[in-house]
């Protein structure tokens, strides 16, 4: 419905610039950023003491992505997103490249069994975080220039032969849970660019086919879909992370055993600073603390895609709802992987968990939310 | 319109789902997750005490510790092997292999260690060694009284005897120290310990009297080892309500250092074979044949002999064409005219054959069965034996005339001390026990067992009687060495002959002696047995002086008076 906004809308620049943009969106995100830096300290400082004879290590590894992200998130405000078109195939370039330097050997790093980081010393940076990105980058460009094709399925050939080669390229590694959210995010910008339902029901065939063949494909997905289902047939071995999420949240009840109380973060709870990090929230802060979590969560998608909505050109509209999907989708999966509605997958909670490549990108990517949201 | 919905629809889906989570399952899932972040250390319960009827301590507990060791809680490894294994004197490789081994949660290192010991490890300040109070159980009489006390395994619980039969009131409840710890069983900073208070056992007070049970130990102490015999045993009764005041059973062992390692050698020493065991009592059993015929007789039954009736005096009786012999050649004249009094005085055997077929066995198994023979006799103690008596209905008259002298009968030692004492205390059964009283853990409340009487075979009128013909027994009889100056003793010798697969085993014997005193009005009753003695072996010689022997203890224990 509202694409029909945007019929007779062509590509202008914008030549005022307002000073000010969406401020509560801007509240929000520092807020959530400062709430990760004490979450991380809560989950991890047993586990930083223990392991690395600091309590504060992890903290202090998110400080510099703080830093870093903050950096970015200003950084882009002097650059006018419009100027991200021209980023349409460079971006792409640049993700295919990353993504396939994870299968060099001597660059891609491998933990917990799969190749989803290319390091350089110390630095390791995640290339699916920044393939998202591009994606979208790619699509609300393509869309942009080409609404007119968008109706055909040849017009949208282009946005999925990328959307499918960054899937392929991140389901290798493996990396279900963003290769996932890819997927997502290619249909949502799909839907959004204004296709018809006859072509948007064409795309949606396959994938909903390749979704079952993914699992089929590597047994170790049938076994965490089993753990999925029941997490105490295999309680040591592929149902424990899940089980140790459940307790976390059943210890939490309602109300929370209060801030840094938790009990699951004494190892019992792996990636308890990352990955699931929601399963210490809501320990720690009960299930008030967890829908407050979640109604902030919204806040900032709701802004998102108010952003999106209020945007005059076609670009705009694309690229922030786009950024905002990426967010949205994130925490959706997040959620319902720590909740156990979905099968486990390693994907971080978004400006919350552990973890400098996606932290300092998903704050980038706020930071041209808001640049939009300034220009508009 | 249709992607709000969509949003909408799956934040609905991800907030159902952690109230579900976190308000329905959570506590469940919290009863789940309990065990994994908490340890517990036992606290063990103090065994409650075992004491005599005189609240002198038999079985008490000398407060002892348990090593424990978290590998993973262990910060210096080697350091703790050896400290561990230099305090406590293990071995220090074994240990150091299994500190090494971070599979395993929890070591037990030592069981039952001293305070001292303790002290010393909890000054070195390891980390991750753990201690928990256990119990050593300490017997104060070392070997006395070991079959019927019985043992305890390493943990306490009781493996035989009294502390097995009582090891629920004597246990008392465990309690425990939990806390909440990591992963690996490392202690969280903000531990919360949950301690669960132990409950203490009760006390058992038994029925024995330290004093005499001394005695009696000491005494077949030196009939074992006089009479070169395989096994001595002795049960002393109160009469009155079958209390038992002793129980001894030689060889026995050291209750403070039970031979764990030789299980024949154990299962052997700690068999109460008072209690466990049969044996063919022989002629004590004439007791009981003599007491159904003084009973009938006064009940007015005409086949029942009359106490001055005198018995036929020919050496053997022919029944079912088997010749029955008395163990006696007859040829002094001392077995002929006797009356049932003299009788009992000679042992005579086919006397008693004459009185188990006159009364028939109907009539005599009616006896039998009043004096507890062929049932447990209900003591409080476990693996009673039944005995051995011929069913009422197989039972042919060569059985019962064998029967009538004790033979063909096999009995344990208490069932004959028991149909013995209820022959002569007015004619009363009651259920033998060991238990006089529950103490409870403070000491303060006693739950007094009660006697309880079973059946009353015969009359206070036979019983007495019978009392005073088995006192001319010990007077003038073949129970003379049991005959105490000023003191109205009673008694019954009984020497039988031992089979062995079916046949009689040439030279080997069980002599015993059953006496009691004062006989007007029996206060005390013993039995002794001596299985196999080499050379002498008539009851008479070997075990109616040592019931002598008990019985002057006894009156010198309790200063009882000489009846002048």
């Amino acid at each position: 419905m509202k694409t029909k906004l945007f019929k007779g809308v062509k590509n202008k620049s914008v030549g005022k610039e307002k000073k000010a943009g969406d401020i509560p969106l801007l509240i929000c995100i520092f807020l959530m950023v400062c709430f990760g830096c004490v979450m991380i300290y809560s989950a991890s400082s047993y586990v930083g003491e223990v392991q690395y004879g600091d309590s504060l290590f992890f903290v202090k590894k998110q400080l510099v992505g703080v830093v870093f992200g903050a950096l970015a998130f200003f950084g882009v405000q002097f650059l006018p997103y419009q100027k991200l078109i021209k980023l349409k195939i460079p971006a792409v370039a640049v993700a295919v490249v990353l993504l396939a330097l994870v299968f060099v050997p001597g660059i891609g790093v491998t933990n917990y069994g799969a190749t989803r980081w290319i390091g350089f010393g110390s630095f390791t940076l995640q290339p699916s975080e920044i393939a998202k990105y591009a994606f979208v980058i790619f699509a609300a460009a393509y869309f942009s220039k080409n609404y007119e094709k968008v109706k055909t399925f040849r017009g949208v050939l282009p946005v999925l032969a990328v959307g499918i080669l960054f899937c392929l390229l991140i389901i290798a590694e493996p990396n279900m849970s963003i290769t996932m959210c890819v997927g997502l995010l290619m249909l949502a910008m799909i839907f959004l660019s204004g296709t018809n339902l006859k072509t948007f029901a064409l795309i949606m065939v396959p994938f909903l086919i390749a979704v079952p063949l993914l699992i089929i494909l590597e047994p170790y997905r049938l076994q965490r879909l089993s753990a999925f289902i029941d997490p105490w047939a295999s309680p040591k071995g592929d149902g424990y992370q899940l089980i140790q999420s459940l307790y976390a949240l059943g210890n939490g009840g309602l109300f929370g055993v209060g801030l840094f109380n938790s009990t699951q973060k004494y190892r019992f709870l792996p990636f308890a600073e990352s990955d699931f990090i929601m399963s210490v929230m809501g320990e720690e802060l009960g299930f008030f603390g967890l829908a407050a979590f979640f109604l902030v969560s919204g806040f900032i998608v709701y802004r998102g895609f108010k952003i999106a909505a209020r945007c005059k050109d076609r670009f705009g509209f694309l690229l922030s709802s786009g950024i905002t999907l990426v967010y949205g989708i994130q925490v959706a999966i997040n959620a319902l992987v720590v909740s156990g509605t979905i099968p486990p997958t390693g994907l971080p909670l978004p400006l919350i968990s552990s973890g400098n490549t996606s932290l300092i990108i998903t704050m980038a990517s706020m930071g041209v939310l808001y640049s939009v949201s300034r220009s508009n | 319109m249709s992607a709000i919905l969509a949003i909408a629809f799956i934040f609905c889906i991800i907030f159902a789902r952690f109230f579900y989570i976190q308000a329905v399952w959570g506590s469940e899932l919290v009863y789940r997750a309990t065990d994994q972040w908490n340890r517990e250390i036992p606290v063990i319960a103090a065994r409650g005490q075992i004491t005599d009827r005189n609240g002198q301590l038999i079985a008490g507990n000398r407060t002892t510790y348990s090593v424990f060791v978290r590998p993973n809680a262990v910060t210096e490894t080697e350091l703790c092997a050896l400290t561990l294994s230099e305090i406590l004197e293990i071995d220090r490789i074994e240990l150091l292999n299994k500190l090494s081994s971070k599979k395993v949660s929890e070591i037990t290192v030592a069981r039952q260690v001293e305070k001292e010991k303790i002290e010393e490890l909890t000054a070195r300040g390891l980390s991750g060694v753990y201690y928990s109070r256990d119990n050593s159980r300490t017997y104060t009489y070392n070997d006395a009284l070991c079959q019927v006390l019985g043992f305890t395994a390493t943990d306490g619980t009781g493996l035989s005897g009294i502390e097995k039969y009582y090891d629920k009131v004597l246990s008392g409840e465990n309690g425990e120290i939990a806390y909440t710890t990591d992963i690996v069983g490392v202690q969280t900073e903000n531990s919360k310990i949950v301690y669960r208070e132990a409950v203490a056992g009760d006390g058992i007070r038994l029925t024995i009297d330290m004093d005499i049970q001394l005695s009696a130990e000491q005494a077949m102490r030196s009939v074992y080892q006089s009479s070169g015999a395989k096994k001595v045993s002795c049960v002393v009764l109160d009469p009155n309500d079958f209390g038992v005041l002793a129980m001894v059973n030689y060889p026995s062992y050291d209750l403070n250092d039970v031979p764990r390692e030789d299980t024949e050698k154990l299962n052997a020493l700690s068999r109460n074979s008072l209690v466990s065991d049969i044996y063919e009592p022989g002629s004590t059993f004439k007791v009981i044949t003599a007491a159904a015929n003084i009973e009938e007789y006064l009940r007015g039954n005409n086949k029942a002999f009359s106490p001055s009736y005198v018995f036929n005096g020919s050496r053997t009786r022919s029944v079912d064409g088997t010749k029955i012999k008395c163990w006696s050649d007859h040829a002094n004249g001392k077995h002929s005219n006797q009356t049932l009094a003299s009788a009992l005085n000679n042992s005579c055997n086919p006397c008693f054959t004459d009185i188990a077929l006159a009364l028939g066995k109907d009539k005599f198994y009616e006896y039998l069965t009043g004096f507890g023979l062929g049932n447990v006799t209900g003591l409080d103690f476990n693996g009673e034996a039944l005995g051995m008596l011929v069913p009422q209905s197989l039972v042919r008259d060569c059985d019962l005339a064998r029967i009538g002298f004790g033979q063909t009968v096999a009995v344990s030692g208490l069932q004959l001390a028991c149909a013995t004492a209820a022959a002569v205390n007015g004619g009363n059964y009651y259920v033998p026990h060991l238990l006089k009283g529950i103490v409870s853990s403070d000491g303060k409340k006693v739950e007094e067992y009660k006697p309880l009487l079973k059946q009353k075979p015969i009359s206070e009128q036979a019983s007495r009687t019978l009392a005073a013909m088995l006192e001319g027994v010990v007077k003038e009889g073949s129970g003379k060495k049991a005959y105490i100056e000023g003191y109205k003793v009673g008694g019954k010798t009984g020497t039988a002959q031992k089979y062995e697969d079916g046949h009689i085993a040439a030279g080997k014997y069980v002599s015993s002696f059953v006496g009691f005193f004062p006989s007007d009005r029996p206060q005390y009753l013993a039995l002794i047995v001596v299985d196999e003695p080499v050379g002498t072996y008539y009851g008479s010689a070997v075990a109616a002086p040592v019931a002598k022997e008990i019985f002057e203890d006894i009156i010198k224990i309790k200063n009882i008076q000489r009846f002048e």
